[in-house]
């Protein structure tokens, strides 16, 4: 096995540079500033620095970075890839920060094996040997005797999830979670139960956006973070709705601190003011929608004036969004955010984004909802074995009334494994996610784990749920691996494909994720569905494409520029009526409204406060908040609180106060202001870490996981994290 | 203009593009290995919201025409070059003073405390040598930063000191007129400080304007 580290970084695939003339022809169209160097400056560069080329891992955006090693081999800086339209040459604070990710002095190093409790912290160092052995042997004995869908698998977003999957279903599990239950999948849901697809937002050329929860100056996603500020230098008008001051609200046209909970009685009544005043794209709706006339009579009951008394937005603003909408349409739009992860009807509360979208008429339209359009990669095939022991079905099957049994439920799926029903799951292994932190109900995560006969984590650092594990493996870092190769989609701008390798050796003894299912593989029997290297992998994936292969050994990414409107036209939508569902065909059968019914959210008791969840811009939520340099700007959360609701608890700016919920608690300092609504709060995501193998973050601030208690979306079992109410209370003075 | 091959390095901010993401201050820090708990550069903002709209406006040294750090600086070792404008520090004769920390009008400055040297925000002129442009330039997201030579006609700075309409943050007391100018409308615009030397001791409008 150790032989089989370490792979010398590809010749193909770095670039040499010798001096600034090369530098120059490395960074395309900098012509402008190199004949401004004059040849002494030139002959100054750095001798022996080689710059690669890779895709940033320190979130999910997979931005073009160039690293620069030094003559030792260590990386110097990450620098953004010019040539990368997704990123548009752009690093964002934490990819800048990727290099305190690999030289991080709180990186595991070799294999360890838990001595102590669960989450007692006493380890032991065995090799990878006895640990490939152990792991194998449990896997083994669990799959005998629960069968094979008594170990679960749980991967994150990641280039080599793709083989957590292919070995899970190989092993013979159904239960192969993902990190997007705990993110998105109720948006995907409702745009998917309304296009037949998940359509992407042309920010770029919009008029006129509306984004309702999300935060895309602050939860960056490239390049609409950047294409939004485009638009709005070319006169588009952002309109934000959030309980919270975030930083696009900061930015934003208008910003309306909307009630929480209640964005679904806005857009109702934005449809009931497009369709009475006729304002709705009349050709449009005829031509490529179903249920128009279903969808009218629904909405007359959702006037503005009763969404005003719901939503906390005027009346007259809301007629007056509306037609603003109208009148900028198509290029004008409900933008459809991405975490979703929030209410009860979450995918409702979506569908009335997506039915608002429709009314319209921006399908396929510059500047509205654009056909996805992603470059297809081949892979190498194979055919999971069939095992009879096997029960029917997921474990979390039939909790949700429209799951995605390629995502799963993490909540429905910890439900089922605490209470055993209706099989027992006894194994598991994450890979690349931390749902101790991402998961509401961190308390719940931790009674699953403690009904388990076997827990592995594969991670870069002491997670925290690595900190719960059996056996903790050492993955390396994205700038120390050989990555399959990944398409993307660049929203509006671009499709791509992009590709990953070792741009320093793995460090210690971490070992890839692939090298760990081919060893287990091997070790159960399945090694023949592992019968390959990732070179091969990549080949196989490029081997009807040699245009990108060549193109990404050049410039590091292959762009396919543009999605050109009109791609759909004429073409069948992917729903029952093969139009547009503005009334769901399918959902009544489900037990789910085929249009979006409105039920207002819990009311706040008295007292209390309703905790929202979000993020800023240089943390990726527990990925990054330990991250030495990312630390420095955020050494620990604070507890957004109205100086109103401050002032009646006797809370001072910079008070350590404690967050109640019933199902945890924790302590951090009160930030007072009126950036927040009265009636809500807030802290960032990725603090009060349990793990003591996290040094910067453990027992820093609060941890949200812990205090959010667990609701999930109905009809897809995303967590709901938005319906939790506190209590705030005053530990102890801040110090004057 | 000047007729001979001399640089005159500027950077033009439009504070309108940025969303305060920090990826300049990290990518500095980084680039120039800044220590823990420092940064040569920044994002300030207007705070409160009323109904207007936040401004964020980043800033680092600003490479100064008539720099108040070289007036305070007894070594010598602070000084601006003749060959592109840039005001940099000669650590083997900076004597850690720190003179120059309370002399800049912008709190550019700081103190390194391994090395007890002054350090600052130099453009990245080692990554200008290299032909590549500074790290905070490079990285930003929406590109509010844009940097070149003001005495190259051609150059993007030029074209934008011509076409827009731009400001300087001057401190009412010593205009140390700055390299760095922001498109109009940029706020905060109060923050600058009086320099002074060590001790709050504030010398005559001449020896900061007289170097």
């Amino acid at each position: 096995m150790a032989s089989k580290i370490n792979p010398p970084i590809s010749r193909r695939n770095f670039m040499k540079i010798s001096g600034a003339a090369a530098a120059g022809a490395a960074l395309g169209g900098r012509a402008d500033l190199l004949h401004a160097l004059s040849a002494d400056q030139a002959s100054q560069a750095t001798e022996g620095d080689r710059k690669i080329f890779s895709a940033c891992d320190m979130c999910f955006n997979k931005c073009g970075i160039i690293a620069r090693v030094d003559k030792s081999g260590n990386i110097r800086k990450i620098d953004p890839n010019p040539n990368y339209l997704k990123s548009r040459g752009m690093l964002c604070a934490r990819g800048n920060a990727g290099v305190a990710q690999l030289y991080d002095p709180d990186r595991l190093q070799y294999p360890l094996l838990r001595k102590g409790e669960r989450g007692e912290g006493k380890w032991q160092r065995i090799s990878w040997d006895e640990a490939l052995d152990l792991a194998a042997e449990k896997m083994k004995t669990i799959g005998e005797k629960y069968t094979r869908c008594g170990f679960m698998f749980m991967a994150g977003t990641d280039l080599q999830s793709t083989f957590v999957h292919r070995f899970a279903e190989v092993y013979g599990s159904y239960n192969i979670l993902s990190h997007e239950s705990n993110c998105l999948i109720s948006r995907n849901r409702a745009f998917l139960d309304t296009f037949g697809i998940v359509p992407i937002p042309d920010t770029l050329n919009c008029k006129y956006i509306i984004m309702p929860g999300a935060n895309r100056f602050e939860a960056l996603v490239t390049p609409d973070s950047m294409d939004i500020v485009t638009a709005m230098q070319n006169g588009a008008k952002l309109v934000v709705l959030d309980p919270r001051y975030t930083k696009t609200a900061a930015l934003a046209t208008e910003w309306h601190a909307i009630k929480p909970g209640t964005d679904m009685a806005f857009f109702l009544a934005v449809m009931h003011v497009l369709i009475n005043e006729k304002l709705y794209d009349k050709k449009f709706v005829a031509e490529k929608t179903f249920g128009f006339e279903k969808l009218r009579d629904h909405v007359q009951q959702y006037t503005p004036q009763w969404a005003e008394l719901e939503c906390e937005i005027a009346a007259k603003d809301i007629v007056r969004m509306a037609r603003e909408l109208a009148a900028a349409a198509p290029a004008a739009m409900v933008y459809p955010g991405r975490r979703s992860s929030d209410y009860e009807d979450s995918t409702q509360i979506r569908r009335s984004y997506a039915i608002v979208n429709a009314l319209l008429g921006n399908w396929d339209r510059t500047g509205g909802m654009m056909y996805p359009h992603k470059i297809k990669v081949g892979t190498i095939p194979y055919d999971a074995p069939f095992y009879d022991s096997n029960p029917d079905d997921r474990v979390d099957a039939e909790r949700a009334k429209m799951m995605f049994d390629e995502e799963g439920s993490f909540k429905h799926t910890r439900d089922a494994v605490i209470e055993g029903k209706p099989y027992p799951v006894k194994g598991w292994l994450t890979y690349k996610t931390n749902p101790m932190q991402t998961g509401a109900n961190r308390n719940k995560t931790i009674e699953m784990i403690n009904k388990l006969d076997f827990m592995i984590t594969v991670d870069i650092t002491m997670s925290d749920t690595a900190w719960m594990a059996d056996l903790v493996l050492p993955a390396p870092s994205y700038l120390e691996r050989e990555d399959p190769v990944s398409s993307f989609q660049g929203s509006s701008a671009c499709s791509g494909v992009t590709i990953r390798d070792p741009i320093v050796p793995a460090m210690y003894e971490s070992q890839p994720l692939f090298n760990i299912v081919k060893a287990l593989a091997q070790r159960l029997e399945l090694g023949e569905f592992f019968d390959f290297t990732i070179k091969d992998f990549r080949a196989a994936q490029l081997k009807k494409l040699p245009e990108v292969a060549a193109a990404i050994k050049k410039e590091g990414v292959y762009n396919e520029p543009g999605v050109t409107p009109g791609q759909h036209e004429g073409k069948p939508f992917r729903t029952v009526s093969k139009k547009i569902e503005l009334f769901n065909q399918r959902y009544p059968d489900k037990g789910i409204d085929p249009m979006p019914v409105y039920h207002p959210p819990q009311k706040t008791p008295p007292n209390h406060f309703r905790l929202v969840v979000g993020r800023n811009a240089y943390i990726t939520q527990s990925s990054s908040t330990n991250n030495a340099i990312l630390h420095q700007l955020q050494p620990e959360n604070s507890l957004w609180i109205h100086p109103k609701a401050a002032r009646q608890s006797g809370i001072r700016h910079g008070d350590r106060v404690e967050v109640t919920s019933s199902v945890g608690k924790g302590v951090l300092p009160a930030r007072v202001t009126d950036e927040i609504r009265e009636d809500t709060v807030y802290m960032d995501s990725g603090f009060g870490a349990l793990s003591r193998g996290l040094s910067n973050v453990f027992g820093k601030g609060a941890s949200n996981s812990e205090i959010i208690e667990d609701y999930a979306d109905e009809v897809t079992g995303n967590m709901a994290m938005h319906e939790t109410f506190v209590t705030v209370k005053k530990i102890s003075a801040v110090r004057s | 203009m000047q007729t001979n091959n001399h640089k005159k390095y500027a950077i033009i901010i439009d504070t309108f593009k940025c969303f305060d993401c920090k990826a300049c201050m990290v990518a500095c820090k980084v680039e120039n290995s800044v220590p823990q708990g420092y940064w040569r550069n920044w994002v300030r903002h207007t705070g409160g919201q009323q109904g207007k709209r936040t401004h964020f406006q980043p800033g680092q040294c600003m490479q100064c025409e008539a720099p108040s750090c070289v007036a305070a600086c007894p070594a010598g070792a602070t000084f601006k070059r003749e060959t592109d404008g840039l005001v940099v520090i000669d650590p083997d004769k900076c004597i850690g003073c720190a003179n120059c920390v309370s002399a800049c009008p912008y709190g550019a400055r700081y103190r390194n405390p391994a090395t007890r040297l002054a350090d600052k925000c130099d453009f990245c002129l080692h990554r200008l040598q290299r032909g590549e442009l500074p790290a905070c330039v490079e990285t930003c997201p929406t590109k509010a930063r844009t940097f070149g030579d003001l005495n190259d006609p051609e150059s993007k700075v030029s074209r934008l000191l011509k076409s827009e309409k731009l400001v300087q943050i001057v401190n009412p007391m010593v205009n140390t007129k700055p390299m760095i100018f922001y498109v109009k409308g940029t706020l905060p615009a109060d923050w600058t400080v009086q320099p002074t030397l060590p001790g709050n001791v504030h010398m005559p409008l001449e020896f900061w304007t007289e170097s």
